[in-house]
């Protein structure tokens, strides 16, 4: 029984069906509400899909209840938003609120009901796009030309009272390109556009979406034709500019590169380095200072040697013109004899070795004063030597006559011990011979001469001096003169004891014994038995180192005067050689032996007195 | 001006100057800003700007927080229909329309909007908390939930002073919905558990929300009278 029944329902029901199928009428299918927008936050709008229809007619019914609340309620509005929609007016639209809605599909056969769906009106906002896009080429006069774009946010949106809040953004790209150029605006309506290609016509095109939400779709384009005139006048010049630099760069890098010393001592000179003749840098670095000063000319610079090596041969003190014209040529003989090699013209005579101008410059200021001081009391001493050479040291003989006047002054005066007893202890032993004869010399009494060489100005000097026809302005004049040309003897300045080479006194001569400690010289007279007559006039034998103080000045400078008459290089050479044999030549000429030892520093002059160096001096006494 | 009306005059005057020396020491200090006026507008709109600025970033925040959330935990698996009704702060009768939001007056809009930050302190507290102490702590969700805490704390201290400027007489009121979440945070069911995760993130993404948009009205109002 039962299961005649059950099969009895069975046939019943697919008799339906077939009945139902055989009519092509089916229940719709299930629709589906797909998407649900917002355009303003006011208003939003629901689309369902239905499902089949089942071939008869079918409603559609959209339900809804909202958060909180348990009615149901209906869609308001099936027209607004097309077919299949469901439009929500400001009345019926709340935000931050959940919509759980379904849509009835309703035919003939029956009905189906879609899935539930919960929406917030808070996340399915959309804005429409925006409207009346306006896209113009300008060409202000002084500025560059641009792209002017100028849109209006979609209607319904409230932007006035802040409930709605719209971001813009816009694309633009010649006609024919691939590729859009995109430019977010913010929330600004309108928009530059700067670079573009002119000759081209372009799209625009501009969007909105608000602060949190969907954008918009894009706006209709607009196209715009760019003038051919719409040039980028900047990048022209720049170009211009960024060529004409390059080209000046070659320029200055190719002359730097030709005359590239040239230019870079033009800009950077070199820097002097300091002028001390004779200085080898190395020697100081080496640390020999022996070396050093002997390269300069300064030699036993400090003196190494006793005392008592310092001994003068001699020393001629020739109170007659004629003794001392002899004297100045015997003290020349020699010095020339034995030193051919020193005649040498070179201005460079090696008075400068120790005389260079860095060395003397800063201490000659006060000696120059000398020779002004020094003709004035030349002539008042002179009357008075006489009286003051009793104030020798007995060891000492005064020797009257002519001293070979030497002039201290020039630039040569730090070299030369000068008449400072503050600045001769640190200095050279020749100083204390100095010392010894400001000691043993009065006032003005010193015949005792020093010197075996005296300077042409010296000679000059005194052979004004001696003449005393000349007047004293001439003097001065040769003497100055001789100081500017040469500007490096240092001659002894020293007071002439009596008028130049007037006086018929007779030849002194005082040899050296020896000298102190205390720089005093012990004179003893010399024995003339040997060598006779040393000084002669016009005879250029006498090759002695002579020279004949005249005098004695400031109580410490010795005036030697010397035969301002030789000049005869040769003369001097064959007396030197053909010079009478003596104890006192031949240890003069010992003494001058070792002068060709000495360096060319130490030269010997033409005529008459020679400037005598006093390194050479100290030296020829090892 | 004769000589016998210069005694009365005089006299005028002192008692002027008397009286308004009493009344100005009588009369507490002005406020800052009084409402409307051009100086404080000034300030008022940076301080509105900058409050503007932080609520657009805390909802932008938290909606990626809460996309993360669900693309990660609970997608497609219905979750949603159990946050209905959820948020803590449902019980303020907060507008839900531009209408509604434009009858409300100025000064209870303020009140309102500090009300609902000054609610968030604590869930956004347990929420970072909570978090870290996970298992594998997405540190994705947890970089924005702290920072989420630190900048609604700005928010509201922004607030309070733009409160002050506009409403100085406004006393001050604490109360605000509680959040009473946390057990629900720390229940051993996982579908529990996340169920509850997700009604948080999905109520704190709908105030920021509203915050949001409830400054941004009030700067329009108050600042560009309604003229933006």
């Amino acid at each position: 029984m039962k299961e005649n029944v059950a099969s009895a329902t069975v046939f019943t029901l697919l008799l339906f069906l077939n009945t139902c199928l055989l009519n092509g009428q089916l229940p719709p299918g299930k629709p589906e509400i797909f998407k649900c927008r917002s355009p303003n936050k006011e208003t939003f709008t629901c689309w369902w899909k239905p499902g089949t229809d089942g071939g008869l007619p079918t409603n559609y019914s959209l339900t809804y209840h909202r958060e909180g609340e348990t009615l149901m309620h209906e869609c308001p509005d099936y027209i607004t938003g097309g077919p299949n929609s469901c439009h929500f007016g400001k009345q019926y639209t709340s935000m931050w609120r959940t919509y759980i809605m379904m849509v009835n599909a309703t035919n003939q056969m029956g009905s189906s009901f879609s899935d539930e769906l919960y929406v917030d009106v808070t996340y399915i906002v959309q804005p429409d796009p925006p409207l009346e896009l306006a896209v113009e080429v300008k060409q202000p006069e002084d500025r560059k030309p641009y792209l002017w774009i100028k849109w209006s946010p979609p209607t319904l949106i409230d932007l006035k009272t802040g409930w709605f809040t719209l971001l813009y953004e816009i694309r633009l790209k010649p006609e024919k390109a691939a590729e859009w150029e995109i430019h977010f605006a913010g929330q600004q309506t309108e928009f530059k556009i700067l670079s573009l290609h002119p000759g081209q016509k372009y799209l625009v095109q501009v969007r909105c979406k608000p602060d949190h939400g969907y954008w918009s779709a894009w706006s209709p384009a607009t196209f715009i034709q760019i003038p051919s005139d719409f040039t980028m006048n900047d990048t022209t010049v720049w170009i211009s500019v960024a060529v004409l630099s390059a080209v000046i760069c070659l320029i200055i890098v190719w002359a730097v590169a030709l005359k590239g010393y040239s230019m870079v001592t033009c800009i950077f000179p070199p820097v002097p380095g300091p002028k001390i003749k004779g200085f080898d840098a190395h020697l100081l670095e080496k640390g020999k200072s022996e070396e050093l000063l002997s390269a300069l000319g300064c030699q036993d610079f400090p003196p190494t040697s006793d005392y008592e090596d310092l001994l003068v041969e001699y020393l001629e003190v020739d109170d007659s013109e004629d003794q001392h014209l002899m004297s100045v040529h015997s003290k020349e003989h020699p010095s020339q004899g034995m030193k051919p090699t020193y005649l040498d013209p070179d201005t460079d005579s090696g008075r400068g070795s120790c005389d260079s101008p860095s060395l003397l410059s800063e201490k000659c200021e006060e000696p120059q004063t000398n020779p002004s001081t020094f003709y004035d009391p030349e002539v008042i001493e002179k009357p008075e030597n006489p009286e003051t050479t009793h104030t020798w040291d007995p060891q000492c003989i005064s020797m009257e006559g002519k001293i070979p006047y030497f002039h201290a002054g020039g630039s040569k005066c730090s070299t030369w011990p000068l008449p400072q007893p503050s600045q001769h202890n640190p200095r050279s032993s020749y100083h204390n011979i100095t010392d010894v004869c400001e000691l043993a010399v009065g006032p003005a009494g010193a015949p005792a001469t020093l010197l075996d060489e005296a300077g042409k100005d010296a000679l000059k000097s005194s052979q004004t001096i001696k003449s005393g026809e000349e007047g004293k302005a001439t003097q001065q004049r040769e003497v100055e003169s001789f100081h500017s040309e040469t500007d490096q003897d240092t001659p002894w300045l020293l007071p002439q004891e009596k008028t130049p080479f007037g006086s018929a006194k007779p030849l002194d001569y005082v040899e050296i014994h020896k000298v102190n400690k205390d720089g005093a010289l012990s004179l003893l007279p010399k024995q003339r038995e040997n060598s006779g007559q040393p000084k002669k006039p016009g005879t250029p034998e006498n090759n002695k180192e002579q020279a004949k103080v005249s005098g004695v000045m400031d109580n410490n400078i010795l005036v030697l005067v010397s035969d301002p008459h030789a000049k005869n290089m040769a003369c001097f050479e064959e007396s030197a050689k053909e010079g009478p044999p003596s104890l006192e030549q031949n240890q003069a000429e010992k003494a001058l032996a070792n002068f060709p030892a000495t360096p060319s520093k130490c030269r010997l002059q033409l005529g008459g007195l020679d400037y005598l160096d006093p390194a050479c001096f100290t030296h020829s006494f090892h | 001006m004769n000589i016998k009306g210069s005694p009365w005059k005089a006299g005028s005057l002192l008692l002027l100057l008397v009286s308004n020396l009493l009344l100005c020491q009588s009369v507490a200090p002005l406020p800052i800003c009084p409402g409307g006026a051009a100086r404080c507008q000034v300030t008022l709109r940076d301080l509105f700007d900058r409050a503007v600025v932080l609520s657009h970033y805390i909802h932008n925040l938290s909606s990626e927080m809460f996309s993360e959330f669900d693309k990660r935990y609970t997608h497609g698996r219905g979750f949603i229909t159990k946050a209905i009704n959820s948020c803590h702060t449902s019980s303020l009768a907060t507008p839900e329309d531009k209408e509604q939001a434009q009858q409300i007056n100025q000064k209870d809009f303020l009140s309102l909007i500090v009300s609902i930050l000054r609610s968030w302190n604590e869930p956004l507290y347990h929420l970072v908390t909570e978090v870290r102490g996970m298992q594998e702590a997405p540190e994705a969700i947890l970089s924005k939930a702290v920072e989420i805490e630190e900048q609604t704390k700005r928010l509201l201290e922004g607030m309070e002073l733009i409160v002050s400027q506009v409403h100085p007489e406004t006393k001050e009121n604490e109360i605000y919905p509680v959040w009473s979440g946390l057990s629900s945070l720390q229940m051993a069911d996982e579908e529990s558990r996340l169920s509850a995760y997700y009604n948080l993130l999905h109520c704190l993404r709908r105030d920021s929300h509203k915050i949001d948009n409830y400054l941004k009205l009030l700067k329009c109002r108050i600042i560009h009278n309604n003229n933006c």
